[in-house]
């Protein structure tokens, strides 16, 4: 039972990062269409500026914090304007975009690759390594300031859409483009504020995350495909949506490495059975867009 | 990048001086791919020993000049490479990239007729699949590897041990060789694990190998992000088996990247640190870069030496005669433990003594002394 409690909390932690991943995609993809798979690479970006103010300069963190997510905004909102306004307003298909934003994902990758060392480079911790118990859940610091930080995000992104009038224009946009433009809604403006968003929330998994698995120019591409993963289990409808598909892929993996009578190696294959499976099943994911 | 360019400059420049006196030396390295953190201080080895023989005169009164290019890993892209190097007029080819990308090169050092030496792969197959015999491996091999770590284990008389490593083709083929040894050794394994690539925590790997309680740990995984992973929940789980690891614990990164979680873990090497060689290459070194050596600094200082000590033995810079002179090597070099030298004994072209590997520990964040030295 304490395995599994302390299992729990580790699984929980690393579910928050994937649903931080899954948001950073729907925050896109729900105004525009665009799948954006730079976002792995984007958490990279936000992991080396981790690694540059908290580490090598020493911020406080919370300074290095706000400064690193705000950056990620600065990051998102260039990347609409260079790699996908220019081919909307061009009246390119929704193709176009994607793939120019794949661009964008080896452009951002060899541009760290050449500027950092090739090692992993360390990212410090927010508080120090250290255990947290309340009775018989017990975990690191990390796991719980992870935890901590991803409600925070989730609540702020679902209040965002739920009470304020920039969040309806999200929605007004996501249902129907058109007529939200008819409707005075500035789409260009939704859309820039859309990936400067999804930047901020990819940067905040890589930021959170770095510090158990380093500042690494190779570490996008697999937050990228477990921020898909849980997308997919969880729906592009509803925020909430991408914290649990993220939650559920995360306890699957973690359970069956722990408990499944199998190989290991046999483990890494449950993310992939998972995405198979609620694309056959079930393309919308979990929880609908309400209408 | 900046020592690259300097070398590339000094040779540039002395190849306006003295138009047809330098001799050509052809680096393959990995400069943005999966190898490129073995690949990159091996390569500023090369260069700083090249320069350093430069500054003592060059070999048969000729200055090197290196030529280096960039293979990123890839067996496509790596013979290719082989072939613009040759006929830029390299006359030996120094592979500092990936086994499988090396392995390609000498289908056209061996068409070719073109010396090639790798100072740092570890593959077995590099010298027994292609007969080639252009080709030298002077790099420890991966079963001496294995067989070193496991005489020092052998030495404890471990009965139940657990193996942990990644889903990396050099990790899965590491712990497939420390389980074959081990069962050999009536070692019973009690857990095997796999930490995938991009993992956020190895938990529950970790819980499950406490669960099978083992007397000992071995770690077979290549990927430092990943092997960071295992020791954090070591270290939060508060195990207290040892940990035994593979060369992977050998880059020194782990110094600062895992930064208090190292201590006690022992990994084979093949360098020591109290080695005469070592002690004159790390001040010599320090004095021109300003910098602290590291052992990798070693495989491809080692290179560019045992090329040059050829190409002087054969006194001149046919290939055929350098060909000839390497075979006959007897170098004693940086890498290897104390007063091992390289030799390819029996028409063999693996350079590395089987008995030259040592076992050592990190001690305070740092990698510390040698306990154990070779296969016995």
């Amino acid at each position: 039972m304490r395995d599994f409690l302390e299992l729990a909390v580790s699984a929980t932690a690393s579910g928050c990062i994937y649903g931080l991943m899954a948001l950073a995609y729907l925050l896109m993809i729900r105004p525009t269409g665009i799948i954006n798979f730079a976002v792995g690479e984007w958490a990279m970006v936000a992991a080396f500026g981790g690694h540059l103010l908290l580490y090598r300069w020493e911020w406080p963190y919370a300074i290095g914090m706000v400064v690193v997510i705000a950056f990620m905004m600065v990051v998102g909102w260039v990347t609409e304007r260079l790699a996908v306004r220019p081919l909307v307003e061009r009246g390119a298909p929704i193709l176009a975009p994607i793939l120019a934003l794949l661009g964008v994902l080896v452009v951002t990758r060899e541009i760290i690759s050449v500027s950092f060392p090739p090692d992993p480079l360390p990212v410090p911790f927010p508080f120090d390594i250290g255990r947290l118990e309340f009775g018989p859940i017990g975990g690191s610091y990390q796991s719980f300031f992870i935890i901590t930080v991803t409600l925070l995000v989730f609540v702020g992104a679902w209040l965002f859409f739920e009470k304020t009038l920039w969040g309806k224009s999200f929605e007004a946009v996501a249902l129907n483009r058109r007529a939200a433009a008819l409707m005075g809604i500035n789409l260009s403006r939704v859309t820039a504020l859309a990936f400067a968003g999804g930047a901020a929330a990819a940067g905040m998994a890589g930021l959170l995350v770095s510090p158990n698995i380093s500042a690494h120019y190779l570490m996008g591409v697999p937050l990228a495909i477990q921020g898909f993963t849980a997308l997919v289990i969880g729906g592009v409808g509803r925020v909430e949506g991408a914290l649990l598909g993220g939650l559920l892929l995360a306890f699957a993996e973690q359970l069956t490495a722990r408990y499944a009578p199998i190989p290991s190696g046999f483990a890494q294959g449950v993310p992939l059975l998972f995405l198979i499976v609620f694309l056959l099943v079930r393309p919308t994911g979990l929880l609908k867009a309400r209408a | 990048m900046k020592k690259v360019l300097a070398a590339l400059a000094l040779g540039a420049m002395a190849l306006g001086a003295h138009a047809q006196e330098t001799i050509k030396i052809g680096v393959i390295t990995d400069r943005v791919g999966v190898s490129k953190p073995y690949s990159e201080p091996a390569t500023e080895g090369v260069i700083f020993g090249a320069e350093e023989i430069n500054r003592k005169g060059g070999v048969l009164g000729r200055k090197i000049e290196l030529l280096v290019e960039d293979d990123q890993s890839r067996p496509d892209i790596s013979a290719a490479l082989a072939r613009k190097l040759v006929d830029q007029g390299a006359v030996f080819i120094l592979s500092v990239s990936l086994s499988p990308a090396t392995q390609q090169q000498q289908t056209v050092t061996m068409e070719a007729k073109t010396p090639q030496m790798t100072p740092m792969n570890s593959a077995d197959y590099l010298t027994t699949q292609l007969d080639n015999p252009y080709f030298w491996q002077t790099g420890p091999l991966g079963s001496v590897q294995i067989a070193t770590l496991l005489a020092h284990a052998k030495s404890k008389n471990f009965k139940r041990v657990a193996v942990i490593t990644d889903n990396s083709d050099l990790g899965q083929a590491i712990a497939k060789a420390f389980k074959g040894t081990m069962e050999k050794a009536g070692m019973q394994i009690v857990a095997d694990e796999v930490v995938a690539r991009g993992a956020t925590t190895a938990m529950p790997q970790l819980q499950k190998i406490r669960a099978a309680n083992p007397q000992a740990m071995f770690l077979a995984g290549v990927l430092t992000a990943e092997n960071v992973l295992i020791f954090r929940a070591y270290r939060e789980l508060g195990l207290k088996f040892p940990i035994h690891s593979s060369y992977n614990l050998s880059v020194p990164i782990y110094e600062t990247v895992a930064k208090g979680l190292v201590n006690g873990v022992t990994f084979v090497d093949a360098y020591d640190p109290d080695k005469p060689e070592v002690k004159a290459f790390e001040a010599a070194y320090r004095k021109a870069t300003g910098r602290a050596s590291q052992n990798l600094h070693g495989y491809g200082y080692d290179g560019i030496n045992l090329i040059a000590d050829a190409i002087r033995r054969a006194g001149s810079t046919d290939k055929e005669k350098i060909r000839a002179a390497m075979q006959q090597t007897s170098y004693a070099g940086v890498m290897g433990a104390k007063g091992m030298k390289y030799t390819f004994p029996e028409g063999k072209r693996v350079g590395f003594d089987p008995n030259g590997m040592v076992v050592r520990v990190y001690e305070k964040d740092k990698q510390g002394r040698v306990l154990h030295i070779g296969t016995k």
